[in-house]
């Protein structure tokens, strides 16, 4: 949002001498008119202008459609390569209970009573199992196609139905990113915040309490989103140095103190 | 045949289910948003006990065949033919003829009202599907009949239905160059088709309050005085100038709870949207561009608009706060697009298209995104919703040949854009503007 | 009705295209029939419509010159009030060829005032796609169609 902000800004530094040059083509023809006494001329140098005017609204317009549909393919590639390095990260790391990386190997395994049974959750009390893994491979898989309803459903219902799951936390993340992506900042906060809430611990911790700030400041509460972004270093002191940079990123653009 | 503006509808109570008690769904369901299914076969008997009853069963029949979901099975090849609404059918009768569902009712007299009762059976699962008790005035049969439809294509779509429904539209008689339009409301299925201006001058884009009590709409003045809009009370017939404006002013719509009316105002060669509060009559600018702004329709939860403008070059869609502001194009495919209406769910934008010399009707979402054409010609133009968002109506005009105008004509479309109609009207027509339902 | 409508619209073409070939030897032919200074004069001899590209509301170097001539003729009669009416060819959707008509109607109105009518004389009415002149469905009737009107009362 913000670096499509800064690029219309520069946008319009580019285009606003041209309206400049307009004007000053339009204004000494307009007193040689009035010398002149014919109207006709203004009239004209007007309509030529407001002609303008419309073909470079219609320029900007476009400029600005490609612009945000680059900025959704960007948060898409963004939240797909995240993914992945999370995979890297969790495979490499020894994980309790052995499920293995998730989704591919899981996701194109047949699913039903031949499928294994992946370890018993922490919890113990999920019902989910392989098929509850199923529907967060197809919901990812959805919010990778760019269908956020679908893939909002999706971590909602896996959610609801596996708590206790290992992947709760992971769905809760990714569930408040579908909203985001739509730019459904309010729905995003509850999701980011409930998050936050419930899988403090989960991996994706550090990446939802990132995005819970993003999410404030994009709704205007600064200080609110700077609350969160100095919780950081406490809650996570284990967190990346990408995700770290990526806090004083964000606590400088919204001037925190 | 004028229908009271409000029917009173003494008591609609569901039936309690003869023989087995459990509802079951089978082949009398359908997914209308599955790519490809297979109309329900469906019986429809007249209603017995009086003469009321096989034309409230001729207007049901009319209704489910005519939207595309049903295949109505003609009554020659009905076995059983003394089937009531008192007992179950023999349902090994009906699977014979290939019926999934049937309907069955009863009329009694009850002092000076009539008493309907009716049944939806399923077939495959010889259970009740479905079952209502209506009591009103004689005289209201048809709506009950369409009550009825309404009941029937809900049990079976899930989604709501949409017959007990109006049409305004306008009229289109005489010669091409001397057209005389006026507006006309009828029942959705064509019946009691009556007229509300009286063609001494133009009148154009009826649309419905909520309440279906009022409808606004563009008139021109006597003596070729500009255009106007008017607010008209479609039963005393009483009608409201809708603000007196140096400019011609156009293209209204009510918001969604009815107390406002949008329209486009031309000036000097600008056309903004406005809105005026109905009560007050207060006017508020909404846009402030030297382009043409108009064709303004509210999101059904009343907090957006949707409007296309040339301030781009050339026709395109844009949204803004309802309050105005915000305002951002959303339609970016190749040609023009114009027309915009929200559906009453919320979901899609529907809008006309021009585009390579040919017009289309279309769908998109309120982003823009997952455009899908519905309906093309050489003409088509002006799409409404049916209240349950689900079917468009639209008119189409045939190209005009030897000084003859080309004929226009009401369609009705489903949003798969596989089932197309046209809908009857008396006159050429076009501008249609579907109601939602009728308060009962 | 439409066929003299037809007739009367064919003639007025013709005279348009032969005033444009030369503006001063306009009404030597014309002149028999009608009454200088009346509708009829200034329906014939100097051209009542001019015409637009599609979506357009820029007046024409076509559409100047009849506009001139115009002008000079409501210079020398002041008794006529002027309405200007807008119309559009049938290739747009009813509500935007309201507007668009309108535009165009201005569009003249503007220019007849830069030519010295006052504005007060101008009244302008659009009728978008409501009144074909002439009647049909090609490429000929929609440049016919697209089109500002002055008319005299």
């Amino acid at each position: 949002m913000a670096a499509f902000d800064v690029k219309m800004a520069s946008l319009m530094k580019i285009l606003s001498p041209r309206f400049a040059f307009l004007l000053a083509l339009a204004l000494p023809t307009a007193a040689a008119a009035q010398r002149g006494g014919d109207a006709v001329y203004i009239e004209d140098r007007l309509n030529q202008l407001q002609q303008t005017l419309t073909m470079m609204t219609g320029q900007i317009e476009q400029l600005q459609h490609r612009n945000a549909s680059l900025q959704q393919q960007m948060e898409k590639m963004q939240a797909d390569y995240e993914y992945r390095i999370d995979q890297l990260e969790k495979g490499g790391g020894g994980k309790p209970g052995g499920a293995g990386p998730r989704p591919g190997g899981l996701a194109a395994a047949p699913a039903g009573p031949a499928s294994p049974t992946p370890a018993p959750t922490p919890g113990g009390a999920a019902p989910g199992g392989a098929a509850g893994e199923q529907l967060y491979d197809e919901a990812f898989k959805k919010l990778q196609e760019g269908d956020y309803a679908a893939a909002e459903r999706g971590f909602k219902t896996f959610v609801q139905r596996n708590p206790q799951n290992k992947l709760a936390g992971n769905a809760q993340y990714w569930l408040g990113e579908t909203y985001y992506a739509r730019r459904d900042y309010n729905n995003a906060l509850t999701a980011f915040a409930e998050g936050y809430k419930v899988y403090k611990t989960s991996p994706k911790g550090p990446d939802n309490l990132l995005k819970l700030g993003i999410t404030m400041s994009n709704l205007g509460r600064k200080s609110d989103a700077c609350a969160v972004f100095a919780r950081f270093n406490q809650d996570y002191p284990r967190a990346t140095d990408l995700q770290k940079r990526r806090i004083e990123q964000e606590r400088q653009k919204n001037s925190c103190g | 045949m004028m229908l009271p503006r409000r029917t009173t509808l003494l008591g609609g109570v569901a039936l309690a289910a003869v023989g087995t008690a459990s509802t079951a769904r089978a082949q009398l369901t359908i997914d209308m948003t599955r790519p490809s299914f297979e109309p329900v076969p469906i019986a429809v008997v007249d209603f017995k006990g009086d003469a009321v009853g096989a034309q409230m069963a001729g207007v049901i029949r009319n209704n489910l065949q005519n939207c595309g979901l049903f295949r109505v099975i003609p009554s020659s090849a009905y076995i059983q033919k003394d089937v009531d609404a008192t007992s179950p059918p023999r349902f090994q009768d009906w699977r014979i003829v290939g019926a999934a569902g049937l309907v069955v009712g009863q009329v009694t007299s009850v002092g000076g009202n009539i008493k309907v009762d009716f049944r939806l059976w399923d077939v495959v699962t010889s259970q009740q599907a479905t079952g209502l008790s209506f009591t009103s005035q004689p005289s209201n049969w048809r709506r009950l009949a369409h009550i009825i439809s309404d009941a029937i294509y809900k049990r079976v779509t899930g989604e709501e239905g949409y017959f007990d429904t109006r049409v305004a539209y306008v009229s289109e008689t005489g010669p091409a160059n001397a057209r005389v339009k006026r507006i006309a409301i009828m029942d959705q299925d064509g019946a009691n088709n009556r007229y509300i201006t009286d063609g001494r001058t133009i009148a154009l884009t009826p649309r419905f309050s909520p309440t279906l009590q009022e409808i606004v709409y563009m008139a021109y003045g006597e003596n070729n005085g500009p255009p106007r809009v008017y607010l008209q009370n479609v039963d005393s017939g009483r009608r409201e100038l809708l603000g007196n404006f140096p400019g011609m002013s156009f293209a209204p719509r009510f918001s969604p709870d009815g107390s406002k009316v949008v329209m486009s105002i031309a000036e000097n060669g600008r056309t903004n949207i406005y809105e005026m509060d109905v009560r007050g009559r207060q006017l508020r600018r909404l846009t402030n561009s030297p382009a043409i702004d108009t064709s303004p329709c509210f999101s059904a939860d009343g907090s957006q608009i949707v409007f296309n403008s040339d301030r781009g070059g050339a026709q395109q869609l844009y949204i803004m706060s309802a309050g105005g502001g915000g305002e951002r194009r959303i339609s970016f495919g190749e040609g023009r697009y114009a027309t915009p209406v929200w559906s009453p769910r919320g979901d899609f934008i529907a809008f006309t298209k021009i585009s390579a010399g040919s017009f289309g009707i279309g769908v998109m979402r309120s982003d823009g995104s997952g455009e899908r054409m519905l309906a093309n010609g050489f003409l088509v133009e002006g799409p409404t919703w049916a209240p349950n968002g689900r079917v468009l109506m639209f008119f189409r005009q045939q190209p005009s040949s030897g000084g003859r105008a080309g004929s226009a004509s009401l369609h009705q479309v489903d949003i798969t854009g596989r089932f197309e109609r046209q809908v009857p009207t008396p006159t050429d027509a076009s501008d249609p503007a579907w109601s939602p339902l009728i308060p009962q | 009705m439409s066929m003299i409508k037809a007739l009367s619209a064919l003639a007025a073409m013709f005279l348009i295209a032969a005033c444009s070939n030369n503006d001063n030897q306009t009404a030597s032919a014309a002149s028999t029939s009608v009454t200088p200074g009346s509708v009829g004069d200034f329906r014939q001899n100097v051209g009542d419509r001019v015409f637009f590209d599609t979506d357009s509301s820029t007046v024409r170097e076509d559409g100047r010159q009849t506009l001139n001539r115009q002008a000079e003729w409501l210079k020398k009669y002041t008794n006529y009030q002027i309405t200007i009416e807008g119309h559009c060819d049938e290739r747009g959707t009813r509500e935007y060829n309201l507007a668009l008509g309108e535009r165009r109607a201005n569009a003249a109105r503007q220019y007849l005032i830069a030519q010295g009518i006052p504005a007060a004389r101008l009244k302008t009415v659009s009728y978008g796609k409501e009144r074909p002149d002439p009647v049909g469905s090609d490429e000929a009737a929609w440049a016919r169609n697209r089109r500002a009107i002055t008319a005299l009362e």
